[in-house]
């Protein structure tokens, strides 16, 4: 059974070519804005699954304008629903711009198969994104590394200090960390009150990339 | 960029830069727009696309991203244009492991792994079945043409698991044996199954 996902602004045809397509469809979950005319489109969403005896759950989205709150609103329910052992989808055609971004930022971090469809035709055209986590470019000593950084935002550690924490050697550590430094997900930056001491920082927008 | 220039200048302001390449619509070369940006930054390149179609978008944007990317470092503002513009922008900056931000109106960084191309994703022996398929086969004789290409069994075998889990290949059953298919997406990823992998 698969759960569509999808983002929704003032046109339920944007939605709907991928409700028709969907096999063994058993959910629509979609997300709009608090406009208006988004909640009138989101009757006709809602009244087209009831015809086809679909359930769908439409969700106002309340900060429509932050990419970075809707993205990580967007994975948590992607999550919860591929823990549950949903086959998923996700049309990204609807919806403010901010919205579908983030929309497809997900879809490319959690590897969910897209799709937006085309204004004029209304044909489904696929994007090109892989069934794999992004985070996957990373290795899984990368991940613990950039995960603890992430956990730990508010404190400043030195290599030396991450080492101790991680239980790894210091060079090893220093491996990983300039390994994460070329791949622009940590920044090592001189200490104001001791310039010989360098912090490692994770880069913004990462915290996204661990999920 | 889309008809006016608000969503360009936030990202010129914030982020420093030595060249300045711009991607949008004919349209919006006509636009006064971009006359006022081309006023500002007279040595300002341009990539003409067609900004509703996600296709076309996404393959000049990776061109010029390439292109720019052999005369130094690159660095993406995603937040102009269209919805399509901008998720072509984005698809292209994590194809090719390229520093993007959106400046909508703050600045937010997305988590892009620099110098992750997508390519890197699929192994030597991914990208030899990719080359070998090009219509249904039957998984035995898959197995072989890639073994005489130097792979291990093993190694095939791991790799047409792998290239199945990332949706780009069907194993479908049949009297006698195994059908390999190419799945509807992956002609989307031709391109990429044919790069080879620069070394570290």
């Amino acid at each position: 059974m698969t759960i569509l996902f999808g983002t929704l602004g003032w046109r339920p045809q944007s939605l709907l070519p991928s409700i028709r397509s969907t096999e063994n469809l058993e959910r629509v979950v979609f997300y709009h804005s608090d406009h208006a005319k988004s909640r009138d489109a989101r009757s006709k969403v809602m009244d087209f699954c009831r015809s086809l005896g679909v359930t769908a759950t439409a969700v106002e989205v309340s900060d429509a304008y932050d990419l970075l709150h809707v993205a990580g609103q967007i994975r948590g329910d992607i999550r919860k629903e591929r823990a549950a052992g949903a086959d998923l989808r996700f049309n990204i055609a609807g919806g403010t711009r901010l919205m579908s971004s983030a929309a497809l930022l997900v879809c490319i971090l959690e590897g969910i198969p897209a799709t937006y469809v085309h204004d004029e035709t209304y044909q489904e055209i696929p994007l090109p994104l892989l069934r794999i986590s992004y985070g996957e470019g990373l290795t899984p000593k990368q991940r613990e590394v950039l995960s603890f950084l992430v956990r730990n935002r508010d404190k400043d550690f030195t290599e030396t200090a991450l080492a101790k924490a991680l239980d790894v050697h210091k060079a090893t550590m220093n491996h990983h960390v300039r390994e994460l430094e070329s791949k622009g997900a940590v920044a090592r930056l001189s200490d104001p009150h001791d310039a010989r001491r360098l912090i490692v920082k994770v880069a913004p927008g990462m915290d996204l990339l661990i999920g | 960029m889309g008809f006016d220039e608000r969503h360009v200048l936030p990202s010129l302001r914030l982020m420093p830069y030595d060249r300045l390449i711009l991607v949008a619509g004919r349209d919006t070369f006509r636009s006064a727009g971009f006359r006022r940006l081309k006023a500002l930054e007279p040595e300002l390149r341009t990539v003409r696309v067609d900004p509703f179609d996600l296709t076309d978008a996404l393959e000049s944007i990776r061109e010029a991203v390439r292109r720019a990317a052999a005369e130094g470092p690159v660095r993406i503002s995603a937040s102009g244009g269209t919805k399509i513009l901008t998720n072509a922008a984005i698809l292209a900056a994590f194809q090719e492991g390229v520093e993007t931000w959106y400046c909508d109106p703050e600045p937010v960084r997305l988590p892009v792994l620099c110098g992750v191309r997508i390519g890197a994703a699929f192994s030597a022996a991914e990208r030899a079945i990719a080359r070998a398929l090009h219509s249904p086969i039957r998984h035995d004789r898959l197995l072989a043409v890639i073994r005489d290409q130097g792979f291990a069994r093993r190694t095939v075998l791991g790799a047409v698991h792998s290239l199945a889990a990332k949706g780009l290949i069907e194993l479908e059953g049949e009297a006698g044996g195994v059908l390999v298919r190419p799945s509807p997406r992956f002609a989307l990823f031709r391109d990429h199954l044919r790069e080879v992998p620069k070394k570290a």
